[in-house]
């Protein structure tokens, strides 16, 4: 549901059905919709069996690298001999996202089912839900649920009145660090540790939280998981519109230049352009789309061409040069100065990189550095070259894709927007000296 | 075994390998800066990374392992390339201008050279769009300072810090570009408990982080030295090896050697052996041999015609026990801060401390400088006179722990061989002489049974009774917080709650003096569970039963009534001492300085059997020694009783041996085990005649006043030392000594491991080193002594020391050999007693202890319990630590500790003056508020002239080693008012 709007009828509606709703926040009124039935029903399965329903309905990481969710489950030991973790990644911070927090500000207990289905699956004791820490108003919800849940018997010893089912659920604060969205950084800050991603392999499922069998998912992947419990993964499945790789619904949070920027939910393949002309309204009176990032700040740039043409799945961003990412969509009309918008992006990256790797560390800041000259009019043509050879240097070679995802701007932007760059350096564009 | 493909080279790498460690194999290196032996990979700096086939990434070298099948190409156009940027991106925050043009033909380090050898250049700085990095500066610092335009955020100091040293006071702050190192949260290492040890400056690619001392003495950059020299470290008996470097006959730096060598220390050293070498070149070296004015030779004789009665050894200075009355100045102010402009203006001025703490230029009046010739000849006529007119028994030696095996052998053989007297006797006596007594007594062994190695590598729980490693052995006290940290579980028994009791999962803090009752009871314990090692008391040891008899009464509770430690505590140390599966036992000053010293150590290795936790690896027993060569000079036989390797001086057979070795009459050889060193400074001693060499008794002898004036009582006291010191100041001639580093020989460390020491510089001045003294010395009195190098010496060593007997000077290089080394062909023994104890039936003897009090309890008189030992930054009386200035800086005072409720009640803050006061004396010191003492126990580190604790401690001797009490004293404690007078 594409809240605060109401429903358009292009929308698949199944994580957002109960958004503004406030009853749907409580033990009771979820129960009423239906709540805990999904949970009820995972515990009568072996592990195993629910890792295999997974699997089968195709589900894949909402996070932003749409890893097979079934599959990322069984990686986990099946013989235990060592505490298992579960972490929900809650820690949602890419520019332009905003579906997590819809989640837990409406379905709080969607959630936690969804952890307890998964935990239950993995064998972990405990799951930590990281939350961003900007995040008061979802933390103090959840909060709310999470004691709710543990009040009803829930989580706890003896967990839904299963003897010696013990479900532990806790929830870590982030501190503002957009890195500890890395799964391998988050795990670091739970430990206490300062929040920089950590070389893989080892994997998280060998050595995660506290160098224990760990499993980490989005908070959309964990909501989503009730639903392909109790409908089954069939019906899951057959939400696709395109390829058949790409599953189920997809919450995309549509920002910048529409008419109603908002959270719509829609079904694996729909496409781009309809997303943004019809279920958002289009474009302010006499402006024309000019660009647009379909997946959160780090994927690269869409121009118009293929905005309009880009089916919203995993395949058909790839096909477009770009990702599916987060589901951030952030829409540029023909008043944005694509020079700008580039350096605030590359200023995010440069201030939120953990600075561990010199590439990103250095590269990042230089980047940016770069580009505040080029919007000075103090640029040369030849810092074009040196900002791609930059990005060539961080893409692919780095511990985590934080630089990765500050190049991905840089180089679609310079390759399609080309002539703004060059208007600030031939001159013939007024130069941006303020840039706040 | 994988098998993989390097550069086109087919390496066969163990299982776990990285790709780094293969190609290393195949003899191709790859370039690292973040990566460092033993620190955990971060693998951030991505310089290492390398073309692996069927990769689509690059792969950091350093932390990918290796597979079967891999071919990896370690200079592929890709990699070089990725490498370049890495050292262009790095380069545009560094100050590079001096690398453009000629200055590349010098990079000035480990990050410079990869500069110049991938040809990267750098932007003139002034052209740069990023600026230079910032970073804590430690201004103000005596011993390290940080330039951190220089950092390039390889994270090796704060890895070292963290997980080498287990420490922790650098950390990266902050983020992307704004990421720099800080050193604790507001820039002040005392609060991040920083101890110097300069692990970070070791580890730092760039010289960011740096010694203070090479530069300010010779300018703003890092001193370059002709030559480097393997050498061994003077203070503690861990026997780190180090590479002095050397310029102009100076020690200008000390490094550690490769960490990948097999040295004890793999690299590190604390903050005494990498920054305390500077006493080397103190201006109060001993230049020339001082005689005393009053010695004339007058017709081919010596003869004294100064003043006698009190006024023969008198000058001008106070006695100790004079000055420790004294109010003391207050500490030179210390600066701290992020930044050197937050300093006040004052305190960027360095002051000279060597004013502060060197010799008192009147201490020199009552001498005059000599020829060599003349002061041997009157050291040998006067010791041969005493000698011909008051016998053997008149005559005496003090032997040094901080000198050579050679140096003490040669020294024992003449006084044992010249003057038939057994009165041979070193510091050990006040050090681990009653560990030695028990370890005979149970073992027939004078040394620990295992290496430290065994602590890090293979141990299960470690018991520590009495030994402030971190602070008197850093560099394994930080094995053992490793050895914690990887999960070794880690008890202590200490009366203070020192840094290891407070990481313990178990500290025992017993009251002073107990420890017998504390170990009874722990096996006692440990009989009512039947957890003891039935099979290995049954085999490898006797007399059991009369320690289970004796120690039935010692149940938790009553030790609970004595110790004061909870029984239920010390029933959890006992279950898991035994349990072990591997527990190692160490334990030093805390066990063996007290009345019932010998009885401690019995009771502790009656524990030790009884689990069996000795002779295997990871279940060692570590009396920890003090000196850096208290072990070797033991061995050597500086001790009453024993020839060379422990054979008994009682045995005419082996007196036999000997004589016939020495060249002598065995008939001329005494029999008589000698007198100890705290049986010969008292008033009823027979003592004559008394050479000292390298000690300085007057500040370590328990009752100084007592001593000091024994002293002076003398009719001849020769002193070989390298300053004129708190003893040499009474004697009749002082002979100048060497350093370690101006002299070749061989130490022993406290894993029984036998280390080479390179002489570096010469000797100051006609100062010679102390083997040379002794030869010309041993020939003038008639010994036939023809050694021209320490390395006969070694040959004589290995002909009557039949543990050495496969010693040799070229087997020594590199790490070393732990003896028993019999024959050339061993490899030596990192561990013993794995099948039989050294007795005459291979089996260990157990010895039932009773507790009893110290001599001294507490009372309304003197209700503090005082307990002395060391510091962190000094060493024993102080003459090599006070003359080292980062060292003294950092401990610059006087002072005791005290629980902050004591100090309280005693109306006292932190540095107010309070006067210490027992039986024995009085001193005046400044207190210390601090919790690791617990309540009405106070420490006093001995290490301070002005305020000798020794003035305090007890002359009451150990009846086995004759060891004095000096943990366990009752004094009383008065404020002192600032403005008395006293």
């Amino acid at each position: 549901m594409g809240y605060p709007h109401p429903p358009h009828p292009k929308e698949t509606v199944v994580l957002s059905q109960y958004f503004g709703d406030p009853e749907a926040r409580t033990y009771e009124g979820w129960k009423k919709r239906g709540g805990y039935t999904a949970l009820e029903q995972a515990l009568s399965m072996a592990p195993g069996e629910i890792i295999e329903i997974v699997k089968e309905s195709g589900l894949r990481g909402r996070g932003g690298a749409g890893f097979p969710t079934g599959l990322k489950w069984s990686f986990m030991p099946k013989e235990k001999t060592k505490p298992h973790y579960l972490c929900c990644n809650a820690d949602e911070s890419e520019p332009g996202t905003f579906k997590d927090r819809e989640i837990m500000r409406w379905t709080p207990h969607a959630l936690i089912e969804g952890c307890a289905i998964a935990q239950y699956a993995i064998q972990a004791e405990v799951t930590y839900i990281y939350i961003r820490g900007e995040f008061t108003e979802p933390l103090a919800i959840m909060q709310q649920a999470l004691e709710e849940a543990y009040r009803h018997g829930i989580l706890g010893k003896d967990a839904m009145g299963k003897k010696g089912l013990r479900l532990d659920m806790y929830i870590h604060r982030g501190a503002g660090a957009y890195i500890c969205g890395e799964e391998t950084a988050l795990m670091n800050s739970i430990e206490g540790r300062r929040g920089n991603p950590r070389i893989k392999p080892p994997f998280p499922a060998a050595y995660g939280v506290f160098g224990m069998p760990t499993t980490i998912n989005n908070v959309e992947t964990l909501a989503a998981v009730p639903h392909i419990i109790n409908r089954g993964a069939a019906w899951y499945k057959s939400l696709s519109l395109s390829s058949p790789k790409s599953t189920g619904t997809k919450l995309f949070s549509v920002c910048g230049h529409v008419r109603k920027p908002g959270n719509y939910e829609v079904t694996m393949g729909f496409p781009l352009g309809e997303l943004i002309y019809d279920l958002c309204g289009g474009m302010r009176e006499g402006r024309k789309l000019k660009a647009c990032i379909p997946g959160g700040s780090s994927v690269p740039i869409l121009n118009r061409e293929e905005t309009e043409s880009c089916l919203l799945d995993y395949e058909g961003c790839i096909e477009k040069g770009t990702m599916l990412g987060s589901g951030g969509v952030i829409v540029f009309d023909d008043s944005a100065d694509m020079v700008y918008q580039i350096m605030r992006l590359a200023r995010f990256y440069a201030h939120e990189s953990c600075a561990q790797c010199t590439q990103c560390r250095e590269g990042t800041a230089w980047t940016v550095r770069i580009l505040q000259r080029i919007l000075a009019g103090e640029g040369e043509m030849k810092d074009l070259d040196l900002l791609l050879e930059l990005a060539e240097q961080m893409t692919g070679k780095t511990i985590c894709v934080l630089s990765d995802s500050c190049a991905a701007p840089v180089v679609s932007g310079i390759k399609k927007f080309r002539d703004e760059f060059e208007a600030y350096i031939k001159g013939a564009r007024r130069p941006v000296t303020a840039l706040a | 075994m994988p098998t993989v493909t390097v550069n086109g080279k087919r390496v066969n790498a163990p299982e776990g390998a990285t790709i780094l460690e293969a190609a290393r194999l195949a003899g191709i290196e790859i370039p690292t800066l973040c990566w460092y032996p033993k620190l955990p990979v971060v693998g951030n700096c991505r310089i290492c990374v390398v073309s692996v086939e069927g990769q689509p990434k690059l792969l950091p070298a350093c932390a990918t392992k290796v597979s079967d099948g891999m071919t990896i190409a370690t200079e592929s156009e890709e990699a070089v390339e990725a490498r370049r940027e890495v050292l262009r991106l790095l380069l545009e925050r560094y100050p590079a201008d001096h690398l453009r043009n000629g200055g590349r033909a010098q990079p000035r380090n480990e990050f410079e050279r990869y500069v110049v050898q991938y040809g990267v250049e750098p932007t003139p700085v002034a052209e740069r769009d990023l600026s230079l990095r910032e970073g804590d500066e430690r201004p103000g610092d005596p011993m390290i300072r940080h330039d951190m335009s220089l950092c390039i955020l390889c994270t090796r100091c704060v890895r070292a810090c963290e997980d080498i040293q287990v420490v922790g006071v650098l950390d990266v702050a902050y983020r992307g570009e704004h990421a720099q190192i800080i050193v604790g949260n507001d820039g002040d290492p005392d609060k991040a408990a920083c101890t110097w040890c300069g692990e970070c400056v070791r580890v730092c690619p760039t010289g960011a982080i740096f010694e203070v001392l090479p530069r300010e003495r010779f300018g703003e950059h890092p001193v370059r030295s002709d030559r480097v020299v393997r050498s061994v470290c003077p203070y503690c008996g861990v026997g780190c090896q180090v590479d002095l470097h050397v310029r102009d006959n100076e020690v200008v730096r000390v490094t550690s050697p490769d960490i990948l060598l097999d040295t004890p220390n793999q690299g590190s050293t604390c903050v005494k052996g990498r920054f305390g070498y500077d006493f080397v070149q103190h201006r109060d070296r001993l230049t020339r041999p001082l005689i005393r004015k009053g010695w004339v030779k007058r017709e081919g004789r010596w003869v004294w015609e100064g003043p006698t009665g009190e006024l023969r050894r008198s000058g001008p200075w106070r006695t100790i026990a004079g000055e420790g009355v004294e109010l003391k100045p207050p500490a030179p102010p210390r600066a701290t801060g992020k930044r050197l402009r937050d300093l006040p203006l004052l305190e960027r001025v360095t002051q000279d401390i060597r004013d502060r703490a060197a010799t008192p230029a009147e201490w020199y009046e009552p001498f005059r400088e000599a020829t060599w010739e003349e002061a041997l000849d009157l050291v040998a006529s006067e010791l041969a006179r005493i000698h011909r007119e008051r016998g053997p028994g008149a005559m005496a030696v003090f032997q040094s722990a901080k000198c050579s095996n050679e140096e003490n052998y040669l020294l024992q053989r003449l006084f044992r061989a010249r003057f038939g007297t057994n009165n041979v006797d070193h510091c050990t006596r006040l050090c681990h002489s009653t560990s030695v007594s028990a370890m005979q007594a149970a073992l027939n062994t004078a040394a620990a049974s295992g290496s430290m190695r065994e602590i890090e590598e293979a141990c299960d729980v470690i018991f520590i009774a009495g030994a402030n490693t971190t602070e008197t052995h850093p560099v394994f006290g930080a094995a053992i917080k490793r050895a914690h940290k990887r999960g070794a579980f880690l008890i202590v028994a200490d009366p203070r709650k020192i840094e290891l009791a407070r990481r313990a999962d178990i500290h025992l803090q017993m009251q002073p003096g107990t420890d017998v009752a504390l170990f009874n009871a722990m096996l006692n314990h440990i009989l009512a569970c039947g957890l003891e090692n039935q099979e290995f008391i049954a085999k490898r040891t006797k007399n059991f039963e009369a320690v289970r008899r004796a120690v039935q009464p010692y149940t938790p509770e009553r030790a609970e009534a004595i110790t004061g430690v909870p029984a239920a505590l010390i029933r959890e140390a006992a279950e898991r001492y035994a349990r072990g599966p591997n527990t190692t036992t160490l334990w030093a000053m805390g066990l063996t300085q007290h009345l019932t010293g010998h009885d401690m150590v019995t009771a502790l290795l009656n524990l030790i059997l009884a689990t069996g936790m000795i002779g295997r690896w990871g279940a060692a027993m570590m009396p920890v020694r003090g000196q850096n060569n208290v072990q070797g000079a033991s061995d050597m036989g500086a001790i009453p009783f024993v020839y060379p390797d422990y054979q008994p001086v009682s045995d005419p057979k082996i007196r036999e041996k000997f004589a016939r070795v020495w060249g002598v009459d065995p008939e001329s050889m005494s029999l008589e085990p000698g007198l100890k060193v705290t049986e010969m400074a008292r008033e009823d001693s027979p003592i004559r005649a008394l050479y000292i060499m390298g000690e300085n008794p007057i500040i370590s002898d328990p009752d100084i006043a007592h001593a000091e004036a024994w002293f002076a009582t003398l009719e001849f006291l020769a002193v070989q030392d390298l300053f004129l010191t708190e003893t040499a100041r009474y004697a009749d001639v002082v002979l100048p000594g060497a350093s370690f580093a101006e002299k070749t020989g061989t130490y022993v460390n406290t894993e029984r491991r036998i280390q080479i020491a390179h002489k570096a510089i010469e000797p100051p001045g006609e100062a010679r080193a102390d083997w040379e003294i002794i030869v010309d010395l041993s020939n003038r009195l008639g010994l036939p002594t023809p050694f021209k190098s320490p390395e006969e010496v070694m040959e004589e060593i290995r002909k009557v020391a039949p543990a050495w007997a496969g010693v040799t000077y070229r087997r020594l290089e590199g790490a070393g050999l732990q003896y028993p080394v019999p024959t050339e062909d061993h490899p030596g023994t990192p561990f013993l007693f794995a099948d039989r104890f050294p007795t005459e039936d291979g089996k260990a003897t157990f010895h039932p202890v009773e507790y009893s009090d110290p001599a001294e309890l507490p009372d309304e008189e003197y209700p503090f319990v005082m307990n002395t030992g060391r510091q962190l930054y000094h060493w024993h009386t102080g003459t090599m630590t006070r003359r080292s200035r980062g060292l003294d800086a950092r401990e610059p005072l006087a002072v005791v500790e005290i629980h902050p409720e004591d100090a309280e009640e005693l109306g006292v803050t932190e540095g107010d003056p309070v006067r210490i006061t027992s039986r024995r004396g009085t001193i005046v010191t400044s207190v210390r508020i601090s919790d690791r003492v617990a309540r009405r126990q106070v420490f006093v580190p001995f290490h301070f002239r002005e305020a000798a604790a020794n003035l305090l401690t007890s002359p009451v001797l150990e009846p086995h080693a004759k060891m004095a009490e000096l943990k366990v004293c009752a004094v009383r404690i008065e404020k002192v008012p600032v403005e008395a007078a006293v």
